[in-house]
């Protein structure tokens, strides 16, 4: 049994080498993961100034049932619900259109749908910022003169600065979740429509019973990337609102909010505290999920 | 084809990883190498001709335009100063980001600069956490040429000053003459802010066109109303102090204004927006009060209007107010953490107070000067070749002379920086486009519970 | 029958034609307007309207002239999305071979330790990472943007999983013939990892190339700053640099567009990894 050579020491030894392996990952998690977890809980309890901290208990708590953090957290939530309830239906009937056998030329469609995905969210930001800019010449304002209407100061009023958020979002990642979605339908047997054909099920009951129940995997992921996504969302308002000061927080986020107490404005504790606030919601959100899924499971 | 590209590609990462899988550690260190040395030839620096045997001093600024000034000073400086040469070394960025950037490096003590430009609303910032040096020893030489109030705005209630401007940052009123003519009012008639309206009020029914605008995202006509009024947005110690019946009293009159259609909401939401340049430029407005800094905008983005603008004394609310106020700026400030102390506020100051730096900052910049001298020298205000004094129909230095020195300056201590962040962002977007109904004074006490300072 | 399949086929490829139009339209809109001055398009509106007679190149051309960080900037994007891109494949690729061949003690605590990262947005603790990059001193530094980010939970995820498929026989049989454990990674597992590193290589790549508020935070210098954040830098009304930004943007997409056509089936597979198997 030679089988470690003359080199065998400590490191390559087959009970090491697993540990070895992970190394990586455990040494990231500490010092990257780990560590600013528990310091910002920490933090969030303190005044950070100067290199200095003090304990201050709940205070920055306390600073945070202003207007501007609640509204923030609307935002962000209210974002992350629309974008929900958007970005799974439309993408899951388009995939089971695309799909459908008498679509022609469905790669070079399902290619140019994904294309948005591939822009960078900042150059994307920039030209949904001009398309919906709030001079009468910018792109969308010629399309609502076709129709006879006034041009809109998009980017200043609270309701379609939601209509610009979304639109943005949805030309983003529509292609995306149809992706997802199309890869969910070729795992479905054919021979469960054909089946159904031959039982008499008309197209929608089909997608009723068949596609849809077994496309369940592909919609928790999408839902739970969605989630995440909706709820971390920053750049896109950065970019619509050059900069992080949206007319009135229109398009505040938790994580905008966050990024201008705590590093806009240097009051370290209180975005801390943001941030576990943040951590909180999204803990709570995946025992939820969890608890959801397991018991569907069970159910099943 | 393509199989083939992808799988060079794939050998290419393949062999690296194997190689890098022996000697990680050589790997990471000669890339680290490569990228240090790439970026040493920094492309938005500015340098002096360089002196041997020069002090190194670096600064940052958020503005391209004053590189060429600092490095112009700085090799007129080694000109008149040959004992103590300097070398300086000019760094651009983008404004926020440079801010922040600034203020992080401060709380860890070091990369920061000697000199830095700190734009007003930041100023309080820096200030309050004590990172920048009294420049009293080198300001006082000047005292007697230059605007006080201009210098003593970036200080503390202890005496002691922290940075000088570029400009004096007198507030005036840009007319429109066209427009003004097509009414047939004369901007000159008008003192108070009554008699704006009543020439407001002609304007649009000859011309069709609102008087003046007001920003939804920037706080200059109801902090210049404010000033007229003496009244601050932080108090003498500091604390935010927005909800005052003087401010609701000026968000009532800028309401008024706009429901009288006089007044409009600047296109971009303020008075920097490309927007609202593409709109001034069309004649779209016929008249603005800002500062006279603002002049180089006209210059730089308004060529339509060329001949066409003419700057008169702002309204006030009672006649024989001074009619001028002091609004906008940046501070220039040395960092406590300088090596150079000594060197960096001698050369500050004689970049913004000395003859030289107040001219260059007039001819070239198109900044109205600090320094009182400049006034009066027909050479300066006469002087037919500046594109400053072309463009416009009325002289600039006719206002100043008029109503000298002693003006009212924003208090920009305390929570100022904070108040600043919450009025841009929400609270003159509030009072002028949201929420339009609502009673002044409840708005203001809503707005200020939102500011989060902590002294 | 036959007719009515043959309607269905039109309607179709008509909602799906409409459809990709409208995709592709802000795109178009990027580029139709990058031969226009920048700052007239700010003015007057971002739109189709085409004068032929003053349509021109300056854009580009000031794009390329030199005088401007563009493609600095384009070249730190680019240094960081390939050193990120190699060091995170073969750091989660090492990690997930462990995760995938060995059991070992504490394995499915750490392993839950990989699920939580996943889980959690790394805004969050965004603060405290800022403090930790001063603390080493890598402010202002391409490593300070990449050095928290080099083992990704969501690839050794996927390495796990595609790696599980390999029976650990096949191990053994290695070590019969004389080969270390880190020998059997490097010669035997990562070639038969190609295909995984492709797909994935492009999901990190697009994450790196894309990446925004956390070089936005880290990089301090103008001339190292990445191409996004130096893109949104030009938005700024202060800089009278539009004409740059819409031409940058278009030249910003270009590459991309054309490895995606080159490498379709990678891209697709990369960025939608996860949601097969996940």
């Amino acid at each position: 049994m030679k089988k470690k050579g003359v080199f065998s020491r400590f490191l390559y030894s087959q009970k090491v080498a697993p540990y070895v392996f992970v190394l990586p990952f455990v040494l990231t998690f500490l010092i990257f993961f780990a560590y600013p977890v528990i310091s910002t809980i920490y933090m969030s309890f303190c005044k950070v100034s100067g290199g200095e901290t003090v304990f201050i208990g709940l205070k920055n708590y306390k600073t945070l049932t202003n207007p501007v953090f609640i509204k923030a957290l609307k935002n962000s939530m209210f974002y992350m619900v629309v974008t929900c309830a958007i970005m799974i239906p439309i993408p899951m009937i388009l995939a089971t259109m695309l799909n459908s056998r008498h679509m022609k030329g469905k790669g070079f469609y399902r290619s140019v749908m994904f294309i948005p995905a591939l822009t960078s969210v900042v150059v994307a930001g920039i030209v949904f910022r001009l398309m919906f800019g709030e001079v009468s010449g910018s792109f969308m304002n010629q399309i609502l003169g076709l129709f006879g209407h006034d041009p809109l100061v998009w980017l200043r009023r609270p309701f379609t600065v939601w209509i610009v958020l979304f639109a943005l979002c949805i030309w983003r990642w529509t292609g995306v979740n149809m992706m997802y979605y199309l890869s969910g339908l070729q795992q479905i047997p054919k021979d469960l429509y054909e089946s159904a054909d031959i039982d008499g099920a008309g197209r929608f009951q089909q997608f009723r019973y068949i596609t849809l129940p077994l496309l369940k995997p592909t919609t928790i992921y999408v839902l739970t990337i969605s989630i995440f996504g909706g709820l971390a969302m920053f750049t896109e308002s950065y970019l619509i609102f050059n900069g992080n000061n949206s007319p009135n927080n229109v398009g505040t986020t938790i994580v905008g909010y966050l990024y201008r107490v705590g590093l806009q404005q240097n009051n370290i504790g209180i975005g801390s505290a943001i941030g576990v606030v943040l951590l909180i919601i999204v803990l709570l959100l995946n025992v939820i999920q969890l608890a959801l899924n397991g018991t569907f499971k069970k159910g099943e | 084809m393509k199989k083939r590209i992808l799988s060079v590609l794939l050998c290419l990462v393949m062999t690296m990883s194997l190689m890098s899988a022996c000697s990680k550690k050589s790997a990471d260190t000669s890339s680290e190498g490569e990228s240090s040395s790439g970026t040493e030839a920094g492309m938005t620096q500015g340098k002096n001709n360089h002196v041997d045997g020069g002090t190194d001093l670096s600064l940052w600024t958020f503005q391209e335009l004053h590189v060429g000034f600092y490095t112009e000073m700085a090799d007129v400086w080694n000109e008149k100063n040959p004992d103590k040469p300097i070398n300086i070394t000019v760094t651009t960025g983008e404004s926020h980001s440079l801010h922040q950037k600034l203020l992080v490096a401060c709380q860890a003590g070091e990369g920061t600069p000697d000199i830095a430009d700190i734009e007003v609303g930041y100023y309080g910032s820096f200030m309050k956490d004590n990172y920048l040096l009294p420049i009293n020893d080198v300001v006082e030489p000047y005292e007697d040429e230059v605007v006080m109030s201009r210098v003593e705005m970036y200080g503390d209630n202890e005496g002691n000053w922290y940075g000088a401007d570029f400009h004096l940052g007198a507030s005036v009123t840009y007319y429109n003459m066209d427009i003004m003519n097509e009414a047939g009012v004369d901007p000159a008639s008008i003192v108070t802010w009554d008699d704006y309206v009543e020439a407001g009020k002609v304007v649009k029914e000859k011309t069709g066109k609102p008087m003046c605008a007001v920003e939804s995202t920037d706080l200059f006509l109801p902090q210049l109303m404010m000033l007229e009024k003496k009244t601050q947005y932080v108090t003498d110690d500091g604390q935010p102090n927005i909800a005052n019946d003087d401010h609701a009293e000026v968000i009532d009159y800028i309401r008024m204004m706009i429901d009288e259609g006089i007044c409009e909401i600047a296109p971009g939401g303020f008075f920097h927006a490309e927007e609202w340049y593409g709109h001034l430029n069309d004649g779209g407005v016929a008249s603005i009060s800002m500062p006279l800094w603002y002049m180089g905008r006209f210059t730089d983005y308004c060529g339509d209007l060329e001949g066409k603008i003419g700057i008169y004394e702002i309204p006030v609310w009672n006649e024989g107010d001074t009619r001028e106020v002091l609004q906008g700026g940046t501070g220039t400030s040395v960092l406590k953490f300088t090596e150079q102390e000594d060197l960096a506020k001698e050369f500050l100051a004689f970049c913004k107070l000395s003859e030289e730096g107040c001219t260059y900052e007039w001819e070239v910049l198109g900044f109205d000067p600090i320094r009182t001298s400049l006034w009066d020298d027909p050479a300066i205000t006469e002087n037919p070749d500046n594109k400053y004094l072309k463009y416009f129909t009325t002289n600039p230095f006719d206002i100043l002379k008029k109503n000298g020195t002693d003006l009212t300056a924003p208090n920009i201590s305390g929570a100022y920086s904070a108040t600043y962040s919450v009025l841009v962002s929400t609270t003159y977007t509030n009072a002028f486009e949201n929420a339009t109904d609502q009673d002044a004074k409840e708005l203001l006490e809503t707005e200020q519970s939102t500011i989060i300072y902590e002294e | 029958m036959k007719k009515k399949k043959n309607t269905q086929t039109i309607l179709l490829v008509i909602f799906f034609s409409v459809l990709a139009l409208i995709t592709l339209l802000p795109l178009l809109l990027l580029f139709v307007s990058s031969f226009r001055p920048g700052a007239e398009l700010i003015r007057y509106g971002l739109n189709f309207n085409i004068d032929f007679a003053n349509a021109n190149i300056d854009t580009y051309r000031l794009l390329f002239s030199g005088q401007n960080n563009y493609f600095i900037w384009y070249k730190n994007s680019l240094v960081i999305t390939v050193v990120q891109v190699f060091l995170a494949l073969l750091l989660s690729a090492f990690v997930g071979y462990g995760f995938a061949m060995y059991d070992f003690k504490f394995k499915n605590l750490i392993f839950a330790g990989v699920l939580i990262v996943m889980m959690i947005p790394t805004e969050v603790i965004i603060l405290p990472l800022y403090q930790l990059i001063i603390k080493l001193g890598i402010m202002d530094n391409m490593w300070g943007i990449m050095l928290p980010y080099l083992v990704i939970p969501m690839l050794i995820f996927f390495f796990r999983q595609y790696l599980s498929g390999i029976p650990r026989d096949f191990l053994d049989a290695a070590r019969v013939d004389g080969c270390s454990e880190y020998g059997i990674f490097a010669r035997i597992m990562v070639p038969l990892m190609k295909p995984s590193f492709a797909a994935m290589g492009i999901y990190q790549g697009m994450q790196s190339w894309n990446n925004f508020l956390w070089p936005m935070i880290v990089i301090r210098s103008q001339e190292k700053i990445t191409l996004p954040v130096g893109l949104q830098s030009l938005l700024s009304p202060y800089g009278n640099n539009y004409d740059i930004l819409i031409a940058g943007s278009c030249f910003a997409i270009v590459p991309i567009l054309i490895l995606f056509i080159c490498f379709q089936s990678y891209f697709i597979e990369g960025m939608t990894a996860g949601g097969v198997k996940g």
